[in-house]
């Protein structure tokens, strides 16, 4: 059972061969490769942290701009109706104003033609007032 | 282990007889060689290059078959030795700790899942390449070496300070490990695997259908828990001499 010979020596100079031709037709080839796959996923997966990050950063922005438009609107809404309304409250008072005036004028009018109207009363009153008086005074004379 | 087969009446069977210290000598110059070690390990060496060649013929960053699975080995390996050496100084290691695993997983499972009796030889038999007590040492020897190789080239001689580094009381003990080391390694290994494969052929003798069953699946549990305790203890040892002193008990009590 324990009998060495030359099997031993030469047994370990095949191993070595072996071990010699494995590195260069196994170990050295699929090492390489598994390296590189690391490599390889290890890029891409920076690549896609990269992009999620970049993605993230356009969606804030979006989200930015699109409160940012939403304030704008409202702001042109609100500007819009307070226009209307000052427009509107113009309008009214103008309106108002004309109104007045017409009245006003109107007054006017009403009030000269009273004026006339009593001068003339007036110098009727003084016209009749002398008749009156001629004819009380007519039987005297008479 | 000749006993056996002679106490089984029906020694028909080529499946059920057992040999334990023949071999079938090759002669190289005057040195004598275990031929039936070799063709199993060539087997085995075959199977493990095919399978490299088919797993990066055709490399793919997205990964299927063949080369999904020796990834999947690699990514065991490399895992392994980062483990035990560390995130630092693991990679220069990965190729012998890898190749010390998959070498032995694979002729431990090539011992206990091929029917290699079937293949008959003039003389001994067929096996797993572990189950001879040269490989085992030979690879104890190698890891051996390789944690020497990696205290020098890490530290230069001051590597020697780690005998001597807590307390010179110990010196005796910390030669002695270097010796320990590469011999529970192998004897560990072979006398698993050879445990394993006499178990299985004692069982197969005695009832021959369907009780060696369990055992052979606990032969498959420990091989394979073989080639990871081996490798593991191998990255260990080297993982001490590249840190130096201190962390002496480091996986030290493996089965």
């Amino acid at each position: 059972m324990f009998d060495f010979d030359a099997t031993l020596p030469l047994m370990a100079v095949q191993f070595l061969l072996l071990a010699a031709l494995l590195n260069a037709i196994f170990y050295k080839p699929l090492t390489k490769v598994l390296d590189e796959r690391d490599n390889y996923v290890r890029t891409n997966k920076l690549e896609a942290q990269e992009r999620l990050t970049k993605t993230e950063q356009l969606t804030n922005q979006y989200k930015q701009q699109l409160a940012e438009a939403r304030k704008q609107s409202q702001a042109v809404i609100t500007s819009a109706q307070t226009e209307a309304q000052k427009i509107a409250a113009e309008k009214v008072a103008e309106a108002q104003k004309e109104a007045q005036s017409q009245r006003e004028q109107a007054q006017r009018e009403i009030d000269q033609q009273k004026q006339e109207a009593m001068s003339s009363l007036e110098q009727q009153v003084d016209a009749l007032s002398q008749q009156i008086i001629e004819k009380l005074l007519e039987p005297a004379h008479g | 282990m000749e006993m056996l087969s002679v106490l089984n009446p029906f020694n028909s069977l080529p499946l059920a007889s057992l040999e334990v210290g023949h071999h079938f000598y090759w002669q190289l110059g005057n040195l004598k060689l275990h031929g039936q070690v070799f063709l199993t390990s060539w087997f085995v060496i075959g199977i493990l290059v095919v399978a490299s060649l088919a797993a990066t013929r055709n490399i793919q960053r997205i990964p299927n078959g063949i080369q999904n699975f020796m990834e999947y080995a690699l990514e065991f390996i490399r895992d392994l030795a980062k483990n035990q050496i560390g995130e630092k100084e693991y990679r220069p290691w990965v190729p012998f700790i890898g190749t010390l695993f998959l070498f032995i997983f694979v002729s431990n499972w090539s011992g206990a899942l091929i029917p290699w009796r079937l293949i008959k030889l003039p003389e001994g038999e067929l096996a797993a390449p572990t189950n001879d007590i040269n490989t085992t040492v030979a690879l104890a020897l190698l890891t051996s070496l390789a944690y020497f190789y990696a205290g020098f080239s890490k530290k230069g001689l001051r590597y020697f300070t780690k005998y001597i580094e807590p307390t010179p009381i110990l010196l005796p003990i910390a030669i002695l490990e270097d010796f320990t080391k590469p011999l529970s390694l192998s004897f560990r290994l072979f006398g698993n695997i050879l445990a394993d494969e006499l178990v299985v052929a004692v069982l197969v003798l005695l009832v021959p259908l369907f009780v060696p069953l369990p055992v052979m699946a606990l032969g498959l549990f420990t091989s394979a828990i073989q080639a990871l305790v081996f490798a593991t203890l191998a990255a260990a040892y080297i993982h001490e001499a590249l840190e130096g002193h201190g962390e002496a008990e480091h996986g030290e009590h493996m089965p």
